[in-house]
């Protein structure tokens, strides 16, 4: 299979993002932030102190854009209840209830015991770990992730790698709003601690972080899409926010997105972030409404940058009528209103060069559809390309426009296939009644390809060549292709 | 020579040959950096649960254990883990109950053949030990074992006791429970020996059939053969037809054959060849003119009818693939390279029937082996003789249970195969993901050593091919799929797709 693209599209010589597979267990964790304090010499009082305050903090700030739903009331005896396409469950080493997707976890306390006692019944023979169960339509998955436990049991047809991935993302929101440090201290005090104590707030952002894993590509790609601007454009707002925010010390990332789209990331030198941690940035952005309303100061760890301590966050979206958001992390506790300021002046800069404009028409501009950019077999397409860990999807057409989730469902397979752990594939061609699903991985790139279905390996090689070229020729706009640092 | 008295046990009902290639072992494939062990077997056992309701009695509920070295306290713990998994996904409301649970070490995949009996299995899972650096990591290969596969050989399992000693329930009704349990443990300690877990595959999910196709005047002079002995002979019911491992004829229902032709050719006839290759019990050409003429025998029944007192042991046997489940007694007459299987009533069987039938049977059926060898010899290559780089292919069909494999050598699930492992599980991928594509659909994979795999289905049918071509494109893969479908598939239905 060969196209004319020499680099692949969307490639560039540095990336904003880290870069690493979707799939890959969140073990290692970087102590960025360490490094960035002793780089610039900040003293630290006595390490334990500050956590402790941190997480007070920390919950009267996430406190005030979320409240505990509590109303719902089911028994496992409900048949809506049994019939949900996905539960999770966390809970502790201990069997102690944490967190339940659906219904009160006081009233499934004996569900967490079964699931604690099957956990601990494994370990105790032979120091064996349980993964999964298997029945029929439905897979129970188990992720032991010290000191917590995080189980789901789905009928959604997902991967158990696809599945376990998803309680990861679990398991980073909890420490996002804990850090890991914190969470280690409180069961090595407390074995039978309450935890949801602390997480009061952070239930809505699993709830919706775990919408948003079953809705978006993004999270089975571990890429992030970005919103289409002209690279002029982009690289105005870029030089904006460096131009504010140049002169402010300890500021590690600026983040401007909408509509859950990248516009532009601006970077600490030497320091990436990952596309995981991007996720949940993502999803407390969307999951908060009441970020619109006001600017906002909160502590937010980002457990793959560092997951021992916090970062603090700015966030305001742009003005009345730029519903852009923009997040400043920095590690200084203390700053508002210095970051406040520098949030003016990108305003007054982006106004002035008209880009609050461009990112509104963007925004408005429904994107082209297959069928619209000329090409008619092809009913819609996923490209990631993997050095910069971004990737990019046409509008739906029909038949999706009605059957999103299936398409999901369709990449989902296609991925699944592709990159089963023990068998990995090059390529997957599949054709059944209804349609053709194209998977191709190579060096560069991901492309999964949904063709109509009567087209034949022939057509469907011709039409992949002819779409890497339509990328290519767009990759500026479709792509973030710098990596600006402060 | 010592294993010989075994050997010949082995025709009896029930029970398996030793020599049929034991695969618990784990061949540490030697290399300078890595070892890997491959599956074993942990534990296999049977329970129901209601036999011992009682706390205290929990050892009651086990009717089979294997193996027998683990203590009662271990038994009663296991089973306490699978019944405790049974109730836990129960609460969730699966479409069908509990196949499998997955742990980094071990595999335990569970079948419920009958209300409250579960049979489990345990496999250790495959490891390779890396040597890096003096240190040493040891990497659980789970995805090596697949569980549409092991869950196969599990019913298969179950399905062959079935086939001798009739349903547990019925077991029960009929005998004492310690009776029920010798049987059982007779039976599996014997048969978990023949299972080979190594190299299960694709074919065990299958349990198919191979068919030998022949020319109309071939197949007219079986079947006539067929009638004529089922019209003179009342009580044998049904029979079938067999050339070495493929078969011609049966008047059983496909899934009632798909059992009894795995007894026949993984037990009983590799069994019996071994004892006809060693000079056993075969007449031989003692001089006499007239004994070459006669080339049958029975393998089960009256083995040698010359000195024969009594009519030997005729294994009774269940069926259950018909409107009600039927007995028989089985008689397996074998002639040169042919096998009848007679599935005859099961009422009192006298010498004088055997000794009849016989004669019936060896003066027709010479005529008709040599025509069938005359037929098979002007046929096509066998697999072995094909050169490495033709692509392979395993074709089911699900209506008549047929399979074809150009990728196994034998089939003696001895791991003789002409394609890359990893492909052969590929295409058992492929196979789980076929409810997806409705009617019909095709897969083309490549895999990360470029080689590729496809699957098609459609009408019940299932054709898989592997192709070790490098430097292949995907449009050089379906140009060779569409033409080894017309070569090997002409005639038979499969859509255009």
């Amino acid at each position: 299979m060969s196209s004319t693209v020499e680099v692949e599209p969307g490639a560039a010589p540095e990336s904003v993002l880290v870069t690493a597979d979707s799939c890959e267990n969140f073990e290692h964790m970087n102590s960025s932030l360490e490094e960035i304090k002793n780089l610039i010499e900040i003293k630290q009082a006595a390490e334990e102190s500050t956590i402790e305050t941190v997480v007070s903090e920390n919950l009267e700030e996430t406190g005030n854009f979320s409240e505990c739903d509590d109303d719902e009331d089911d028994y496992v005896q409900n048949s809506e209840w049994t019939s949900r396409k996905k539960q999770v469950f966390v809970l502790s080493m201990a069997g102690k209830p944490i967190y339940s997707r659906y219904g009160n976890e006081d009233k499934l306390a004996w569900l967490f015991g079964v699931m604690q006692t099957l956990v601990s019944f494994v370990q105790s023979t032979n120091d064996d770990c349980i993964k999964s169960i298997h029945a029929g339509d439905t897979t129970f998955v188990f992720l032991v992730k010290k000191p917590l436990i995080l189980v789901t049991v789905s009928k959604t047809h997902e991967s158990e790698n696809q599945l376990i991935s998803q309680l990861n993302y679990v398991f980073n929101q909890i420490t996002s709003t804990l850090t890991l440090t914190r969470l280690n201290k409180i069961y090595e005090q407390r074995q039978n601690y309450d935890l949801r104590r602390q997480l009061t707030g952070a239930e809505r952002l699993i709830d919706h972080l775990l919408d948003f894993t079953e809705k978006e590509p993004s999270f089975l790609l571990g890429a992030v899409q970005c919103l289409p601007l002209a690279s002029s454009v982009r690289n105005t707002i870029s030089s904006a926010i460096t131009g504010a925010c140049n002169k402010i010390k300890n500021l590690v990332f600026a983040i401007l997105l909408a509509n859950n789209k990248l516009i532009t990331l601006v970077r600490m030198k030497k320091y990436c972030l990952h596309p995981a941690d991007l996720h949940l940035i993502f999803n407390l952005v969307q999951a908060s409404e009441s970020l619109k309303n006001s600017e906002n100061w909160t502590p937010l760890c980002l457990p793959r940058f560092d997951s021992s301590g916090f970062l603090y966050c700015h966030v305001s979206y742009l003005s009345e009528d730029c519903q852009a958001c923009l997040l400043l992390l920095t590690v200084e506790r203390d700053v508002f209103y210095v970051l406040s300021q520098a949030k003016q002046a990108i305003v007054e800069k982006l106004r002035r060069t008209n880009c609050l404009e461009a990112i509104n028409n963007s925004l408005t501009t429904n994107e082209e559809t297959c069928l619209t950019a000329g090409f008619t077999e092809l009913r819609h397409y996923l490209y990631k390309c993997k050095s910069t860990a971004q990737f990019y999807q046409p509008s739906l057409a029909p038949p999706y426009t009605l059957e999103k989730e299936r398409l999901l469902e369709l990449y989902k397979r296609a991925h699944q296939h592709l990159h089963c752990s023990s068998r990995p594939l090059k390529l997957v061609f599949e054709k059944s009644s209804k349609e053709v699903v194209l998977a191709w991985d190579t060096k560069g790139f991901e492309l999964y390809v949904v063709f109509e279905p009567l087209i034949d390996t022939t057509g469907a090689i011709n039409l992949v060549g002819k779409l890497l070229n339509w990328i290519k020729n767009r990759e500026d706009k479709l792509f973030h292709l710098n990596a600006p640092t402060f | 020579m010592a294993e010989r008295p075994r050997i010949l046990q082995a025709t009896t009902p029930g029970t398996f040959s030793r020599s049929l290639l034991s695969n618990i072992t784990s061949t540490p494939n030697v290399s300078a950096m890595s070892t890997k062990n491959e599956v074993e077997l942990k534990n296999f056992f049977i329970f129901n649960s209601s036999l011992g309701p009682k706390e205290g009695e929990e050892i009651k509920k086990i009717v089979y254990y294997f193996p027998p070295t683990d203590s009662n306290d271990q038994q009663i713990k296991n089973v306490g883990l699978v019944e405790g998994i049974i109730q836990f996904t129960e609460t969730f409301k699966p479409s069908s109950e509990v196949s499998s649970l997955h742990t980094l070490k071990q595999r335990q995949l569970y079948y419920q053949p009958e209300k409250d009996f579960w049979i489990v299995m345990t496999l250790i899972v495959p490891t390779v030990k890396k040597n890096k650096d003096s240190t040493s990591t040891i990497e659980y290969l789970e995805d090596d074992i697949q569980d549409n596969v092991y869950s196969a050989v599990l019913q298969q399992a179950y399905l062959m006791y079935r086939l001798f000693w009739d349903t547990f329930h019925n077991a029960f009704k009929k005998d004492d429970i310690n009776v029920f349990k010798t049987r059982l443990d007779v039976f599996y300690s014997a048969y978990i020996k023949t299972m080979k877990l190594a190299h299960s595959d694709i074919l065990n999910i299958f349990s198919g059939i191979q068919y030998l196709p022949l020319d109309m005047q071939s197949f007219l002079k079986v079947q006539t053969f067929i009638n004529e002995l089922e019209c003179n002979y009342n009580d044998i019911v049904h029979s079938a037809f067999l050339y070495n491992d493929h078969l011609i004829w049966s008047g059983i229902e496909p899934s009632d054959m798909k059992i009894a032709y795995q007894y026949l050719i993984g037990t009983l006839l590799p069994a019996n060849m071994e004892t006809e290759l060693q000079g056993g019990s075969m007449p031989r050409n003692s001089g006499s003119p007239f004994a070459a003429l006669h080339h049958g025998r029975f393998i089960t029944g009256p083995t040698n009818l010359k000195t024969a007192k009594t009519v030997g042991k005729v294994p009774k046997i269940y069926l259950f693939g018909g409107k009600t489940p039927c007995t028989y007694r089985l008689a397996v007459y074998r002639a040169l390279s042919a096998s009848v299987c007679l599935f005859i009533k099961d009422v009192e069987l006298s010498l004088g029937f055997f000794k009849e039938l016989d004669e019936f049977m060896s003066s027709k059926i010479t005529s008709i082996v040599s025509d069938i060898a005359e037929y098979c010899s002007k046929q096509v290559l066998t697999p072995s003789s094909l050169p490495e780089s033709t692509p392979r292919f395993i074709y089911f069909n699900k209506l008549n249970l047929a399979y074809k494999s150009t990728v196994h050598l034998d089939n003696k699930q001895s791991g003789n195969i002409v394609c890359a492992r990893d492909s052969l599980k590929i295409i058992a991928d492929i196979n789980k993901k076929k409810g997806i594509f409705g009617h019909s659909g095709e897969v083309i994979v490549k895999t990360m050593n470029d080689y590729w795999v496809v699957g098609k289905t459609s009408n019940s049918r299932e054709f898989y091919i592997a192709i070790n071509q490098k430097n292949a494109s995907l449009i050089d893969i379906s140009d060779e799929v569409k033409k080894i479908c017309d070569t090997e598939l002409k005639g038979i239905f499969f859509h255009p797709i």
